[in-house]
């Protein structure tokens, strides 16, 4: 067979059965038996395919993955992640917009101590969504910026997500989670700016209303009380790691312990909520190492089967610039988001991306944070985006799927002029992990 | 019916017990070695080894309530009848592909006792003790996709 066609079977085959209903991990252990049996030799491709499928999960890089989930599972279930919201809700004010701008920095700072995108928006969702629309902000003003926040927690260390592309791409775990903290920052920065403006156009999106004058003391300390700890927890961990004190994976472990512990100070500690965070934690890092185990093979099968290489040949013989490879590469994971789950995306792309950024000899840890922005669009691009339905699933039932794309739309067009701006100038990514890995 | 319920969420407490006791473990071993108290370098292998473990326990779990990541969209919109049979389909398939594993997961593991292979690291352990749970959490999963085709 020749490697396109096998490409293409391999392919249509995984499209199939997603487009079934397949659950992801399923198609792709599906794939797998019909391709272990054609390409790695029958019986015995059968039970290496089970072989490969443990190994590959049996490692100490993917360890970080339950841990950085655990921190944001259990300051959500011990509801110490709503102190930390209501503290920073009252320091700001009399600005426009006010509770957007709130959901989103309460959502940065959330991210800095929660793995786990779907928690922050959840979390933001539940908590903001019915205060603001019981305000009278327009929906869009109300849903659009916690769903693109909830995106940003994936560039935000600690990050599930960056720790898989780390381990899967081959690039340094590390210098990936350090590198996304400056195109995450930028990101929300932009957000806010695009609230205030236009909550300045047009006040009846966010209709300003009276906040309570609180003397200075009652306004910082909850900051004090409540986030200070916990922006600690996130510098301890950041530092561990970069410092070289830990690895990634001890410092997510300490990072997990540590929020335990805090949360157990706060008194908001008890046997049930710990349970139920450690519940949450085992689902959401079993959903995702799950598809790993289906996954992994398939790499190794393209290599087989041929597709892999003969890809990588036909793009090097055609002898492209490297600039429009890059596009290329970033339309697909673009046009995937829209319609696969993340995991899926590193699982099916990089065994032909690595390669690529091998050959034009593209910085690993900038591809690795423009490979990340792609994903975190993808989670907020119609019609599958995965946050979109975490929002809609926590806003009230008048709202329609329709809306939610319409409100989430500004801020794929932010993602967009962002993942164009770290393509462009590389600096907003390596800068960071340079200066503090010297 | 009562008594499966019972093991699949038996399952999925035990996964995340394991979680816990990975993370206090981990967090303990650094501890350790830095105080200069002990050589732990087997908890590093002991967490490695439970990744695994802890996924395989909880995967019945979460089929049974739905979560593994799918996509049901395109089900959802077509007509009623047209998405049941599809779903039947999709059932009927990912039944047969868990018993592709509980058999192959039941040979690799027979396979790898007869040779006797060994995993040697810090800790030297039978290599099929890493294959156990498989034949046993795909068992599980068939079970699950057989009670959906018959609902």
């Amino acid at each position: 067979m020749t490697w396109w066609l096998s490409a293409i079977v391999l392919f249509g085959l995984l499209t199939g059965l997603f487009l079934l209903g397949l659950a992801a991990a399923f198609a792709f252990f599906g794939i797998n038996i019909v391709g272990a049996w054609v390409y790695l030799g029958k019986e015995a491709g059968l039970i290496q395919l089970i072989r490969n499928g443990i190994v590959s999960i049996t490692s100490f890089s993917l360890t970080p993955i339950p841990f950085f989930i655990l921190m944001g599972e259990v300051l959500f279930h011990t509801g110490v992640a709503m102190k930390a919201i209501d503290a920073i809700d009252r320091l700001i004010w009399r600005v426009p917009g006010r509770l957007s701008v709130v959901a989103v920095v309460a959502g940065t700072v959330f991210s800095a101590i929660s793995g786990s995108t779907i928690a922050t928006t959840a979390l933001l969702g539940s908590l903001l969504l019915p205060q603001m629309l019981a305000r009278g902000y327009h929906p869009n003003m109300a849903m659009g910026p916690i769903m693109a926040i909830g995106g940003v927690d994936m560039l935000i260390p600690p990050s599930a997500l960056t720790v898989l592309l780390g381990s899967l791409a081959g690039i340094s775990i590390s210098q990936l989670l350090i590198a996304g903290i400056v195109p995450g920052a930028l990101l929300s920065v932009m957000f806010i700016a695009w609230i205030v403006l236009r909550a300045k156009m047009n006040p009846a999106l966010a209709p300003a209303f009276a906040h309570e004058d609180l003397p200075l003391w009652d306004r910082w300390r909850p900051l004090i009380v409540y986030v200070l700890p916990l922006v600690l927890i996130f510098v301890v961990v950041v530092l561990a790691m970069t410092a070289g004190w830990a690895t990634p994976t001890e410092a997510a472990a300490i990072g997990a312990v540590a929020t335990v512990v805090v949360s157990w100070i706060y008194r908001a500690l008890t046997w049930s909520n710990l349970m139920k965070a450690l519940l949450g934690t085992a689902a959401i890092s079993g959903i995702i190492l799950f598809i790993i185990i289906g996954a992994t093979t398939f790499a190794q099968i393209l290599t087989f089967s041929g597709a892999t290489n003969g890809m990588v040949e036909a793009i090097k013989q055609g002898g492209f610039a490297p600039w429009p490879v890059l596009i290329a590469m970033m339309a697909v994971l673009l046009l995937l988001g829209c319609f696969i789950d993340q995991v899926s995306m590193m699982l099916i792309c990089l065994p032909f991306f690595m390669p690529l950024v091998a050959l034009y000899g593209f910085d690993p840890v900038w591809f690795g944070v423009l490979f990340l922005m792609c994903m975190q669009l993808g989670l907020l691009t119609p019609p599958f985006g995965m946050l979109l339905f975490t929002m809609k699933s926590v806003a009230p039932r008048e709202i329609e799927m329709r809306q939610v794309w319409h409100a989430v739309t500004p801020y794929v067009v932010m993602g967009v002029v962002a993942l164009a701006a770290v393509m462009l100038f590389p600096p907003l990514a390596t800068w960071l992990p340079k200066l503090m890995f010297k | 019916m009562r008594v499966y319920q019972a093991l699949l969420q038996a399952f999925a407490w035990a996964s995340a017990v394991l979680v816990g006791a990975m993370a206090l473990a981990v967090t303990f071993d650094v501890v350790a070695r830095n105080l200069g108290w002990a050589n732990t370098g087997w908890v590093v292998e002991v967490s490695e080894y439970s990744l695994p473990v802890a996924t395989l326990l909880i995967a019945p779990w979460l089929l049974h309530r739905n979560q593994h990541v799918r996509l049901d969209v395109l089900i959802d919109s077509l007509p009623r009848r047209l998405a049941l049979l599809l779903e039947r389909c999709a059932n009927l398939l990912g039944m047969a592909i868990c018993a592709v594993f509980v058999w192959f997961g039941s040979l690799l593991i027979i396979d790898s006792a007869r040779l006797g292979s060994m995993v040697v690291k810090t800790l030297s352990i039978p290599e099929w003790w890493q294959y156990l749970l498989v034949p046993v959490c795909f068992f599980l999963l068939a079970v699950e996709f057989a009670r959906r085709l018959r609902a």
